[in-house]
């Protein structure tokens, strides 16, 4: 009792709030700070692929290599770490954050780097930062958010269908394609309702269909262009409604929830943003062996996820270590073996060296998994994220009423 | 006559106690088999394959699932203690005493349970932030007294206000110490009532998720925020193998204290006369 009844004090060890302090350091000083430190990397918690990647792969470099201690921090979502980061912020707290680093992109890294939460200008510190391709538009943005040094790029991803090769003979291969096919095919399809980050790249790959293109609505925020697309999405997806999965009168509140749809063969298709996920999920008995991930001959939204160290990180240094660990190409490798994770890599591997390069080429990719070049070839940008939160909002006005 | 009713009685006795544990016991069928199972999948009955994956990866030192169970466990014996040390007289002065105001304490002593926790926890966040409680295990257990504090006074009050203290009285007359009528006239009449007020301080910090989140800020994992991950996650073997560890202790709490929650324990009589 006495044991739990102390304060747990959870503060600095080796502090390195000074994140400006740290710039331009030698990397031997920084990795000998952070010795003998802890570090408190909040993500998402879902995937005991994942978990297992990070705990035992990471955390034993980190630990064996560094001396450092990886707590891994499982979150069921994202913004509730920054909601941490800013409640923090809210209240003072400035050299005594709980999070050290964050799994993250999109909307998140735009609150954290608009609300002055992020720790920046350190990438180039990092001695794998080399082997991160920064003129890739695609890395150096993060939803059309530029990076700006805030940010170390983790993995890419590019959205993808899948379905039942036991029960679907020809799936349908573009946008226009399945509207026409949920029309025939009545009640054996839907998508997760916003703000559900699958469901809402669905609804932006119907957008950009809308737009005819997404080269119509690259770039700023602009009202006048996204009143005139957006009212013709929510026709489209209002004409399809009765055609959905309980006619529309509801939608899944998770893609996960839509998986499990789709396993129970109550509709045809699922899709993810993370392509590998077919093949763990068949690993891991959650989808039908006989599922089969593909993309759109129009293309479909790809994008880039990265890690963020909070401005009131008091372990800046053992982030620091983690976040090179991250990025070299051995962990990179081990993220994108599909027995792992299959996760593709962020790095530029042409940049690794030649022992790395032939460990990637020799990659075999789990057989229902569509092959990330193969994607990347009708591969589409992200809008800027005040498009995102405008679709969002949008259909949660217009068609999820 | 007489006997056949009897017999109807307790026949329907025996049938609606089948019902109850029918109705308990089955929702958790499915949990137990999904975490054997690989792949289970509409219209199988049974799974697909079955596996021991789940319960290796529960079981492991990554999923951290054992160290968890121990810091629930702590967490919610250490609430149970604090939540008896304040509720037992806290219990005896609404139970016994008229006092000004008395009305607006019990309503005091009421409302965590009327206004939802979200709404109270952002609050005391923020207070926690200046004293340093947030993030550690202690002011995860302070904050879990604010739902469990009511279910334990209101079992007190309902005790002691059938309570007759002559018998204190007496035994302070023959001679006995303040301590020792405590202990052993006091103590005995109201131990049905700390027992099942115990047990319902322990099964509601037990089930915290939200308070635990937001106070314990993701660091102070307990067995709800680890279930959650993997439940929001569509993991339903990992849930499943999670969930039969989570309602371990609690279900050996239950059996341990039944008896003291039959219909003929005081503490269930005077439930309802605070």
């Amino acid at each position: 009792m006495v044991f739990f009844l102390q304060s747990v004090s959870v503060g600095a060890q080796a502090d390195t709030v000074d994140g400006d302090q740290l710039v331009g350091q030698p990397w031997d000083d920084i990795v000998s700070m952070a010795k003998g430190g802890e570090v408190n990397w909040f993500l998402w918690g879902g995937s005991d692929n994942i978990n297992q990647y990070v705990s035992e792969y990471v955390g034993g470099i980190l630990k064996n290599d560094y001396g450092i201690k990886l707590n891994r921090v499982g979150v069921s979502d994202t913004v509730e770490a920054v909601n941490i980061v800013l409640g923090e912020k809210e209240s003072g707290v400035t050299e005594s954050g709980s999070v050290d680093m964050i799994w993250i992109n999109g909307e998140n890294f735009r609150t954290m780097k608009q609300g002055g939460l992020a720790y920046c200008g350190y990438t180039e510190t990092l001695p794998n930062n080399q082997l991160v391709d920064w003129d890739n538009a695609a890395i150096a943005n993060d939803f059309g958010v530029p990076v700006d040094g805030c940010e170390v790029p983790w993995s890419t991803a590019q959205f993808a269908f899948a379905y039942d090769t036991a029960r679907t003979k020809t799936p349908p291969k573009s946008i226009e394609e399945l509207i026409e096919w949920i029309k025939a095919n009545p009640g054996r399809f839907t998508y997760p309702a916003p703000p559900d980050f699958n469901g809402a790249v669905f609804i932006r790959h119907v957008f950009y269909y809308a737009a005819g293109g997404v080269e119509n609505i690259l770039g700023e925020f602009d009202q006048a262009k996204f009143d005139e697309v957006s009212a013709k999405t929510w026709a489209i997806l209002n004409d399809l409604e009765p055609s959905l999965w309980r006619e529309g009168k509801t939608y899944p509140t998770s893609i996960n929830a839509m998986n499990q749809l789709y396993a129970n063969s109550e509709v045809d298709l699922t899709f993810n943003y993370e392509p590998a996920g077919v093949g763990l999920n068949i690993e891991n008995g959650i989808f039908p062996p006989t599922t089969q991930g593909y993309g759109f001959s129009d293309g479909t939204i790809g994008n880039t996820n990265y890690t963020i160290i909070p401005f009131n990180s008091p372990n800046k240094a053992a982030a620091l270590v983690l976040q090179n660990v991250l990025l070299s190409g051995e962990a990179q490798y081990q993220k994108a073996l599909p027995t792992v994770w299959g996760a593709a890599p962020a790095i530029d591997v042409s940049r690794t060296s030649n022992d790395i390069q032939a460990k990637f080429a020799q990659i075999k990719a789990h057989p229902n998994v569509v092959p990330a070049q193969e994607l990347a070839k009708n591969s589409l940008p992200e809008l800027q994220a005040s498009w995102v939160s405008a679709i969002e909002q949008g259909w949660l006005a217009n068609v999820g009423n | 006559m007489l006997g056949r009713d009897g017999f109807g009685i307790r026949s329907f006795r025996i049938l609606s106690g089948i019902f109850l544990i029918v109705w308990l016991v089955l929702p958790l069928l499915p949990l137990a088999i999904w975490s054997f199972a690989h792949g289970w999948f509409y219209p199988s009955l049974l799974p697909n394959q079955w596996s021991l994956k789940a319960w290796e990866y529960a079981l492991s030192d990554t999923a951290g699932v054992i160290d968890s169970l121990w810091l629930t466990i702590g967490i919610s014996l250490a609430a149970t203690f604090l939540s008896i040390l304040v509720g037992v007289p806290a219990g005896r002065a609404l139970g016994m005493y008229k006092f000004p105001g008395k009305g607006l304490v019990e309503l005091l002593i009421l409302a965590p349970v009327i206004v939802p926790g979200i709404a109270v926890v952002l609050g005391i966040h923020s207070i926690f932030l200046y004293i340093g409680l947030n993030n550690t295990v202690t002011g995860v257990i302070l904050v879990h007294l604010v739902p469990t504090l009511p279910y334990m006074i209101l079992v007190m009050s309902g005790i002691f206000a059938n309570f007759e203290p002559a018998y204190e009285a007496q035994a302070r007359s023959l001679g006995a110490s303040a301590f020792k009528t405590f202990w052993y006239v006091t103590l005995p009449a109201i131990m049905p009532g700390i027992v099942v007020g115990g047990l319902f301080a322990f099964l509601v910090s037990w089930s915290q998720y939200i308070l635990t989140l937001l106070i314990g800020g993701g660091r102070v994992v307990t067995l709800p925020l680890l279930l959650f991950n993997f439940a929001t996650s569509g993991r339903n073997d990992i849930t499943g193998a999670i969930g039969m560890i989570y309602i371990l202790p609690g279900a050996i709490i239950l059996l341990l204290t039944a008896r003291h929650l039959s219909g003929r324990s005081g503490a269930v009589g005077g439930f309802g006369q605070i």
